[in-house]
């Protein structure tokens, strides 16, 4: 658990949507970016990469619901565009298997789906800086860099989650005070949350999982340099 | 996450949930999902979340196990009910009710419904590579699935994750991870020559079953409808509220006649 997956009926209604609408307006890039290579030569290798993301999702690395989730090896291999559509569809697997919120797919694909992006990026990046020969350190540092920023948007997430929708977006005017007073309104239920105390819970739990998850990229993207490096290295940047 | 047993339940069963249509299935999640999110009402989501257990039992598979199974968010839910504790058990209670209602409703549908049939009707609404990487990725998780453990047991055999030795063990372990990403992307190029042998041009296509609304579709949909109906008219009148322990009464009540009757048919 190097990530933390947002259940249903937590966050309020405009902030749902805004995921879904997000996810799908980066979706419709990634496939329009993905149309340009042979798409249909893709889905095989999406579905692999895929599946080995749930599969490893099924592998408890301590007893305390830890698992790795690959996302910054899915953007490393497969692009952060593909790597976005793989992720989409992890998710909505995983959902169906009650594990992280139906409603909130879209969410969690921002959240996660912005884990492959910044890795494949962060690996990029530190490759030029540190050196082609320190793949292992290049790949470790993305992920853990990735998997701090990702968690800081799911702070932001449920953080913006207790904002008034009307204020963000500018309408004022007349509130009935008597209905946001009302108890029985989904938008209500994370108003109480202490950000403080959230933030810290999930920073303390999630730090061991992101050094894990560190530590397991580096040594997968070294293996796979050595045994395939036409799998990381050459077109794909 | 118990992929495997899952997709085994899906094909196996033989109650009114497996006989009834997806679209149907599909209908009575939305229903009951909708009905978890709009009441923050603690005694109507217990309620919810027993007459979802009573239809576990309904379904004649192994009850504590869909139970468990559907039991995994709890953890993540359990992290935003601290950050909500204030002294009061009550909102803390509703975001896990909430969390294990939704998950064990999707669980319920899963476990009913064999993944093409699900896959079928999400089709129209999705991009073409989507639906197509929803097919491929659940046929290769099987797979993946029986090499994992393989490795994992080779790993074991040959020494590779041994006691005490954290380091060592997390470095063989990622190597494995390493080796099924290969084996995996080379089983992804065979697997595509395979596709364009048997004539892939870029659509996998599949066929559902055809056949028309039977009983078993009137009945799922209704349960929905009536978990939904009820669910509005409490956030519509607050006086309904107070029959909010009433229908927790009611659901306990089927719950153990369900129970007494499943105990009586094995």
């Amino acid at each position: 658990m190097s990530h933390l997956h947002i259940p249903d009926g937590v966050l309020p209604g405009w902030l749902v949507m805004t995921g879904w609408l997000l996810t799908a307006l980066i979706l419709a890039f990634s496939i329009y970016r993905t149309r340009s290579t042979e798409l249909k030569r893709k889905v095989p290798l999406i579905g692999i990469i895929s599946a080995l993301m749930i599969v490893c999702m099924t592998i408890p690395i301590v007893p305390i619901a830890y698992h790795i989730n690959l996302s910054v090896i899915a953007g490393i291999i497969l692009g952060p565009a593909v790597a976005f559509i793989s992720i989409f569809i992890v998710d909505l697997i995983i959902a169906m298997f009650g594990h992280g919120g139906i409603t909130v797919v879209g969410l969690n694909t921002v959240v996660i789906g912005a884990e492959a992006f910044i890795g494949f990026y962060l690996f990029q990046l530190f490759l030029v800086i540190i050196g082609r020969d320190s793949i292992m350190w290049s790949s470790g540092l993305a992920a853990v860099i990735a998997l701090i920023i990702s968690t800081s948007i799911l702070v932001g997430v449920v953080y913006m989650s207790q904002i008034n929708p009307e204020i963000v977006i500018g309408i004022e005017g007349d509130h009935p005070t008597e209905v946001t007073s009302e108890a029985n309104i989904p938008d209500q239920l994370t108003k109480g949350i202490n950000i403080k105390s959230f933030a810290k819970t999930i920073l303390i739990l999630l730090g061991i999982g992101w050094l894990l998850e560190g530590i397991i990229t580096a040594f997968v993207i070294k293996y796979v340099s050595r045994v395939r490096p036409d799998l990381i290295l050459p077109q794909r940047t | 996450m118990d992929v495997a047993i899952i997709d085994y339940y899906a094909n196996h069963g033989t109650s009114f949930l497996h006989k009834a249509k997806a679209v149907s299935k599909i209908v009575f999640t939305a229903l009951v999902i909708a009905s978890i999110i709009l009441t923050n009402e603690f005694y109507m989501l217990l309620g919810i979340y027993i007459a979802l257990v009573t239809i576990a039992v309904w379904t004649k598979l192994p009850v504590s196990r869909i139970i468990s199974i559907a039991a995994y968010p709890a953890i993540f839910a359990l992290i935003f009910a601290f950050a909500v504790w204030n002294g009061s058990w009550v909102k803390a209670g509703v975001i896990m009710l909430k969390a294990l209602s939704a998950a064990l409703t999707m669980v319920l549908l899963i476990v009913t419904t064999p993944y093409p049939d699900m896959f079928n009707v999400l089709r129209p609404f999705l991009p073409r590579v989507i639906a197509e990487g929803l097919f491929v990725t659940y046929r290769s998780v099987f797979i993946l699935l029986e090499l994992t453990d393989e490795l994992i047991k080779g790993l074991k055999v040959r020494g590779g994750l041994t006691r005490r030795k954290y380091l060592k063990n997390i470095k063989n372990f990622s190597s494995g991870i390493g080796l099924l990403l290969v084996k995996g992307f080379d089983y992804s190029e065979k697997f595509y020559g395979m596709m364009n042998i048997r004539g892939y041009g870029g659509r996998i296509t599949t066929q559902g079953a055809k056949t028309s609304i039977n009983r078993n579709d009137v009945l799922a949909i209704s349960i929905g409808l009536l978990i939904f109906v009820i669910t509005i008219s409490t956030i519509i009148d607050k006086r309904f509220l107070e029959f909010g322990v009433y229908i927790m009464a009611c659901s306990v009540v089927a719950l153990v006649m369900s129970s007494i009757y499943q105990q009586f048919q094995n």
